[in-house]
């Protein structure tokens, strides 16, 4: 007898829309996010397309349709140790790290006030901090803290816990392992930001005033360190002159050997985030070909049409700083010959997206290709979507979530 | 459009590319990076960027008439950069070989010189001249591998005695005539070469430097270039920060400054030979003295304390320390990044063949080992000739026309982005 339930690996945009399609008709649907929230990188984005709207906006409804429907379970901090059987009878073990926090969470912040350590924020991209007892940010869900103890001083998770006033910090809490029996298993463990430290001719992780994108989307969204001014990490100044170096380690043999799709559009809809705010700031995006893929060809019109914005054709392959901190890049115009060093006050690196799942091994029976998309394999009842598949704006990955729960279905419909 | 240029490609010219060297152009896709990573390149119109979209459009005429293949040292930090692995570093030493095969006459020698398949040719030239005069010898002192004795001027056989390379090849009538012949003939053909390179170059736009005053002769420019770029590898030093350039940089100054203690040493042989002992002492009939020192200090063989020998000795070790640091960083250039080609290792076996050969006759010349000493200076004679002989049509004709072409850089102010601060 086939198993009729689902397993989704990984709570982003893919995993959330495959989840929700096969709920809602009826399957049991079985979340497991490493993060302590849902919602992925979406969730950490100031606006997203195809409307520019913030995250809360569309993550909200899903969330909404999660509390509803008794069919998703989810997990968070949970992580799949272990998967075995096959096509319509999966076992699998799956590993939750600790919260420390229980449901009696108000979210009231009572825990932060008494937290006195802070470490980088994983959720700002290291431009921010957070404290030991932390929210990611204001709408995650589900709505409850994380205490991280391993962070924490000594005696200071004991102060934390005697903080909160619901008893909601349950200081002994230890690792969990789960076993679930399922029929077939989306796989939607999507991307991460490639690694900027390994840009070393662009300062990549040691010049301070050079951010990557997604670390710009944190500097711009209002629940992000700076309350969504966008300033100058060094000194906290609002940036006059700003540059976007395109192709950040992508459509690089040496880094990323293909084109993460949406770079292009997202230093556009940065343009955007900056003409907000500051009026006068001079924009230049520096980029091989500006890839805008079908309708954003029109959105590039809209914001080209700036005349504080310039379109340098060249990539950026050398950035130092003065000594006031400001990159200075040497790029040469490959239209006009000229090569040039130019002084900005804050440069962005357009870095391109890595499957998450690179250079590890996925305890899933999926292969991998040499950059760590996974195309999955139906016969195996392992199903691929959103971005753990190949580079893709969220409006596609929504699709291939939902393509993804009908093929998931129909391996454990289908026996 | 108002500037529309109608591209001819010239596809012949795109395979021949390809052939010397240039596999990889047409994976680039003008990003620029190479531009920037290149330590040398000028600020205007820099290279390698327009020469990989001249190649990839078979624009022949820019690409043979553009001086910045020879502002390039190689360093390969485009190639380490590029996100395509075109390699345009490749690109620039296979123009610059196209170079070396098609600006000094006669052609013919280029087209040998292009491939290993016309080695054969190379090596039996000087070969059969020197096994012709070998036989000839041998034919008449009645040995293959005589031993002589001094006897005034000249060398009589003598079973007791020792091995005397210019015993069995005399110099006066067959070593200096003929490299005497081969040396002219290569600055001759050396001179055609010059002149093309220089006519090529007429088309290069000029750069107005703020400041300089005037354009400076070629004369001048010559004389900058040869204290800084080449006496002191200004550029070269400049060329590429990492450990395998550092290296570079140092086997090819002590190549670079043991070539000049030989060619010192060669010099000194042929002045005290033809000046001192044929000039002074024969012609003139001056004894002793003065007269005698430069007829002494250009006699072979010499003794182990000469100044002369020890000299051509630390030349000997420094050759055989640069070719060691050179060998050993090009075997171990990253394939994916920069290839070697038929060029470079010509000349680097050709150089190996030297210095082994010129080291191996001394030795084995003191061993007094004829039967292996006389095949070995053979060989010697063989690859020195290899050297001299075919110089304008090899890699080391570098030393000539990027020197010129460094030289008129500098005159129409092509500079460095980073000298011009």
């Amino acid at each position: 007898m086939s198993n009729n339930s689902i397993l989704v690996v990984g709570g982003g945009f893919a995993g959330i829309t495959a989840a929700l399609e096969a709920a809602e008709v009826g399957h049991e649907v079985y979340i497991v996010e490493t993060n302590p929230y849902l919602g992925g990188r979406v969730a950490q984005l100031n606006k997203y397309f195809p409307k520019l709207c913030p995250p809360s906006c569309g993550l909200e409804i899903q969330f909404q349709r999660i509390r509803n429907n008794p069919k998703v379970k989810f997990f968070t901090m949970a992580e799949v140790v272990s998967v075995s059987g096959g096509p319509g009878a999966y076992d699998v073990k799956i590993k939750i790290r600790p919260r420390f926090v229980n449901a009696n969470c108000t979210m009231c912040g009572e825990c932060e006030k008494a937290a006195t350590t802070s470490v980088p924020s994983e959720f700002d991209f290291g431009v921010g901090n957070r404290k030991v007892a932390y929210r990611t940010h204001l709408f995650a869900f589900p709505q409850r803290y994380v205490v991280d103890a391993k962070a924490c001083a000594p005696g200071e998770l004991d102060k934390i816990a005697a903080a909160c006033p619901y008893g909601a910090v349950n200081t002994a809490d230890a690792e969990k392992t789960v076993d679930l029996q399922v029929g077939s298993i989306v796989v939607a463990t999507g991307w991460k930001p490639y690694d900027m430290a390994k840009l070393t001719n662009l300062g990549g992780g040691k010049l301070k005033n050079v951010v990557s994108n997604m670390q710009f989307e944190r500097l711009a969204a209002p629940n992000g360190p700076t309350g969504g001014k966008i300033l100058r990490p060094s000194d906290g100044k609002e940036p006059k002159r700003i540059a976007f170096v395109q192709c950040a380690g992508s459509r690089d043999e040496n880094h990323l050997n293909y084109c993460s799709y949406i770079c292009c559009m997202a230093s556009l809809k940065h343009v955007t985030y900056i003409r907000e705010q500051c009026p006068d700031a001079h924009v230049t995006i520096y980029y091989i070909d500006l890839r805008t893929p079908g309708r954003y060809d029109n959105f590039m019109q809209k914001v080209a049409a700036d005349d504080k914005l310039s379109l340098v054709k060249g990539k950026v392959a050398k950035i130092v700083e003065c000594e006031c901190q400001s990159p200075i890049v040497t790029v040469e115009n490959a239209v006009t010959g000229i090569k040039s060093e130019e002084k900005f006050d804050l440069v962005v690196l357009a870095t391109g997206m890595q499957p998450s799942c690179a250079g590890s091994k996925l305890p899933v029976p999926v292969s991998m290709d040499d950059d760590g998309f996974i195309a999955g394999d139906a016969a195996k009842g392992v199903i691929a979507a959103g971005c753990a598949k190949m580079p893709l704006d969220v409006m596609k990955t929504a699709q291939t979530g939902t393509g993804a729960a009908l093929k998931a279905i129909q391996t454990v419909v289908g026996r | 459009m108002s500037n529309t240029v109608r591209v001819q490609p010239d596809l012949k010219f795109v395979q021949e590319l390809q052939q010397v060297g240039g596999e990889s152009l047409k994976k680039c896709y003008q990003c620029a990076t190479c531009s920037v990573a290149c330590p040398l390149s000028p600020a205007d119109a820099p290279y390698p960027r327009k020469e990989m979209v001249w190649a990839q459009w078979g624009l022949k005429d820019r690409l043979l008439n553009d001086v910045d293949i020879w502002l390039c040292h190689n360093c390969g930090a485009c190639s380490d950069l590029c996100p395509r692995g075109a390699k345009p570093g490749d690109l620039l030493a296979a123009l610059r070989n196209m170079a070396y095969r098609n600006l000094a006459k006669p052609s013919c020698i280029g087209t040998w010189m292009s491939s290993a398949k016309y080695l054969p040719i190379l090596v039996l030239i000087p070969a059969i001249l020197y096994a012709f005069i070998w036989s000839a010898q041998a034919a008449k002192l009645g040995s293959a591998f005589p031993l002589f004795v001094a006897n005034g001027h000249e060398w009589a056989v003598d079973p007791q005695g020792s091995v005397v390379f210019g015993g069995l090849f005399p110099g006066d009538l067959f070593i200096d005539p003929i490299f005497g012949a081969v040396f002219l003939f290569m600055l001759f053909c050396f001179a055609g070469g010059i002149s093309r390179l220089l006519k090529s170059f007429e088309g290069m736009p000029r750069t107005f430097i703020v400041g300089r005053g005037p354009e400076p002769s070629f004369g001048s420019c010559l004389i900058d270039t040869l204290k800084n770029e080449v006496a002191q590898h200004s550029r070269f030093r400049n060329c590429g920060e990492e450990e395998k350039d550092v290296q570079r940089v140092t086997g090819h100054l002590f190549l670079f400054y043991a070539f000049i203690a030989l060619m010192v040493v060669t010099g000194v042989v042929a002045f005290g030979h033809w000046f001192g002992a044929w000039f002074l002492e024969r012609v003139m009939g001056i004894e002793g003295g003065f007269a005698g020192l430069i007829a002494w200090a250009g006699h072979t063989p010499m003794p182990l304390w000469s100044p002369v020998k020890l000299l051509a000795n630390a030349g000997a070790v420094a050759l055989v320390y640069g070719l060691t640091k050179l060998t050993s960083r090009r075997t171990s250039l990253d394939a994916a990044k920069s290839t070697s080609n038929w060029y470079d290792w010509y000349l680097l076996t050709v150089i190996w063949g030297i210095a082994l050969t010129g080291l191996g006759s001394e030795v084995f010349r003191l061993m007094n080992q004829p039967v292996i000493a006389y095949p070995v200076y053979y060989l010697h004679l063989i690859c020195v000739f290899m050297l001299l002989a075919y110089l304008p049509w090899s890699k080391l004709g570098h030393l000539v026309y990027r020197t010129v072409a460094l030289a008129y850089a500098r005159k129409i102010g092509r500079l460095p982005m980073g000298e011009l601060k």
